[in-house]
């Protein structure tokens, strides 16, 4: 570490404006934590109140009061979970096959899936609900984890491809000429070296599922309701009950923060397994 | 598993990129247990023929033939070789055990076995000490005996080395130059070795292979490579420095550089223009020599390197003993006739037998 004696001014500027992201970043989730620990009445005194008694009140009832968010929880999490793990049963491979194979119309396929993240996910509302009102699958998992997948999958394939593409040929080779067959190649040579890419994609797919709600509220329902369209159950037209809207929203975002922390090992474990030449470190 | 054998036939391989023909008809004969080079610049195809043998690359025409079988159309793994990348291309996330071990597992070798056959090829390298380390905890040496390691675990038919000591510093490279030839040696296996280093090839190899523009341009042993380069590339490819390469004049059974003329031993040369070949320790020094000029002194410790302008030319002399001489010297040269190579301007071809001026 540098000496503190000269704190260099470009690294005064840069503690600022990290400060200042922090802060931008931290605000609404610091405000949040405060309104749930506020009773409904504090929350709308004016001026607010910085000195109050704290209760937890709030998370009792969103857990497990009338508007119970419990049940959406594990619909969510049944749902994202769903999306996750056949996401990455199919994008890992399939994004395998555009680093590597040599397939006819790899890149038509290949720009296809890209214009499909291109279209707004407002247009396709009517047209995902008229399927599955045709087929039966309105609120229902299979439905709803079906119409994840179709934004998931061109995403984490897109995302799979460049850490693949990472990886030298020569390891595949070598694995070729060691008698691997492709699958083993696949399986014993390249998915180990791609756990952080992996990691990654678990990571924004589960995230973006967790987080749905334009799809989840119209496709979804009594059946399968998540809880990111639950919660909305504690806004109503004569009231919004902020202070258990702000504990159930702290709940809700609970998973996302575990997932993120294990996943984040993973990332920087990805990062640092050394390259093929095997850097510096010894 | 039956005594390894590896003999192979390349015949009429050519192989392209889009436009870019990078095997323009490849033939070659390499023999049980030799240790053969293909020697060549960068681009010259040596890399790509090497990736043919492997199985890598699929030629677009020709055959291969490996101990008597076609196996043009084989994958790798039915070929049974063993291969040594350039960068070793070492699995990071095993360890070196696990590296080493990784072809037994796949031909599904129990445990026990594996660990045994491990751990001697480790010894055989002389890595078996670091077999719990990863590749990056590795240093570039011991990355290198791990890919060994790999390849020599099992009994191949085909050792394929492609510039395995290019990554190593220069040090290293002696050592594992004198291990290679060793293992070589021990194991008894053939040794195709692809590297743009001819004195590497010079010192491995039984035969080799000149490779330039997707061609061989020259295949033969050390000695004959060196004393008879069959053509204009392969003079001015081996040696370091390699043959001076001079236009030349064949006239009344004598050669004409410039004004200066020189003995000629060789019969049977048309008069006509030639590219003279001779290498700079064939040039000697005398009072009453070929008028030339020193233009610049190279002293190499135990020899001088004398670059000179002779007639226009750059002439490079290599006298035995260390002599200090002024830039701008007036020089006597003296070409020893019997060490001078002719050559065909045109064809680019040797001219005048075999052996210099036979």
């Amino acid at each position: 570490m540098a000496t503190n004696a000269t704190i260099s001014p470009r690294r005064i500027a840069l503690y600022l404006a990290a400060a200042i992201v922090v802060a931008i970043w931290a605000f609404p989730i610091l405000w949040a934590i405060v309104v749930s620990l506020k009773s409904e009445s504090e929350v709308l005194a004016y001026p607010p109140r910085v000195i109050f008694t704290p209760t937890l009140a709030n998370y009792r009832d969103a857990l497990f009061g009338g508007f119970s968010i419990l049940p959406s929880f594990f619909t969510s999490f049944i749902v994202s979970a769903a999306t996750t793990v056949l996401t990455i049963v199919f994008a890992v491979p399939a994004a395998y096959a555009f680093a590597r194979l040599r397939l006819p119309g790899k890149r038509a396929i290949g720009f296809y899936t890209l214009v499909t993240q291109m279209i707004p996910p407002v247009g396709l509302v009517i047209p995902y609900f008229l399927i599955l009102s045709k087929i039966g699958w309105l609120d229902s998992y299979q439905g709803m984890t079906t119409v994840f997948l179709t934004f998931s999958l061109p995403f984490a394939i897109w995302l799979m491809v460049s850490y693949m593409e990472d990886i030298p040929r020569e390891m595949e080779e070598a694995a070729f000429l060691d008698k691997a067959s492709r699958l083993q190649t696949l399986w014993h040579v390249i998915l180990p070296q791609v756990r952080g890419g992996i990691a990654v994609t678990v990571i924004f797919v589960f995230l973006n599922a967790w987080n749905e709600f334009l799809f989840a509220v119209q496709l979804g329902g009594n059946k399968v309701r998540p809880v990111t369209v639950a919660m909305y159950g504690f806004v109503s037209v004569e009231q919004t009950l902020w202070a258990k809207l702000a504990a159930a929203a702290l709940i809700a975002m609970l998973p996302v923060v575990v997932i993120g922390i294990a996943a984040q090992r993973q990332i920087v474990k990805g990062l640092t397994v050394g390259a093929v030449k095997g850097g510096g470190r010894r | 598993m039956s005594a390894a054998q590896g003999h192979l036939v390349l015949s009429g391989i050519a192989k392209s990129y889009g436009a870019f023909a990078a095997l323009k008809g490849i033939d070659l004969e390499i023999r049980n247990q030799e240790f053969f080079a293909l020697l060549g610049p960068s681009g010259s195809g040596k890399t790509t023929t090497l990736r043919v043998i492997a199985g890598l690359e699929t030629p677009d025409a020709g055959s291969f033939h490996l101990d008597g079988v076609d196996v043009s159309r084989a994958s790798p793994a039915q070929r049974n070789v063993a291969m040594v990348f350039q960068n070793y291309a070492l699995y990071p996330h095993m360890t070196v055990a696990e590296n080493i071990g990784f072809p037994l597992k796949m031909e599904r070798l129990a445990k026990a076995e594996i660990a045994v056959l491990v751990r001697q090829a480790a010894q055989r390298v002389k890595i078996d000490h670091l077999l719990d380390r990863r590749p990056g905890q590795l240093s570039g040496g011991q990355q290198q005996r791990c890919a060994l390691a790999r390849a020599v675990v099992r009994k191949p038919r085909l050792f394929l080395l492609d510039e395995p000591l290019s990554n190593l510093d220069a040090q290293l490279r002696l050592e594992t130059r004198i291990e290679l030839k060793r293992l070589h040696a021990a194991l008894g296996v053939t040794t195709i070795y692809v590297t743009h280093d001819q004195e590497e090839a010079m010192t491995l190899a039984d035969r080799m292979a000149i490779f330039r523009d997707g061609r061989i341009v020259q295949v033969g042993t050390p000695d004959e490579v060196f004393n008879t380069p069959q053509s204009i590339d392969v003079a001015g490819f081996i040696g370091s420095p390699p043959m001076n390469l001079i236009p030349a004049r064949v006239e009344d059974g004598r050669l004409r550089v410039g004004e200066a003329s020189i003995e000629l031993r060789a019969r049977g040369v048309p008069a006509g223009e030639v590219i003279l070949g001779i290498r700079p320790s064939h040039i000697g020094l005398s009072d009453a020599g070929l008028p030339a000029k020193l233009l610049l002194s190279e002293n190499l410790g135990e020899s001088m390197l004398l670059n000179a302008d002779f007639g226009g030319q750059l002439v490079k002399i290599r006298l035995p003993e260390v002599k200090h001489l002024a830039v701008g010297t007036q020089l006597h040269l003296v070409f020893d006739p019997a060490q001078i190579h002719l050559f065909d301007p045109q064809s680019r071809r040797r001219l005048g037998g075999a052996s210099p001026n036979v």
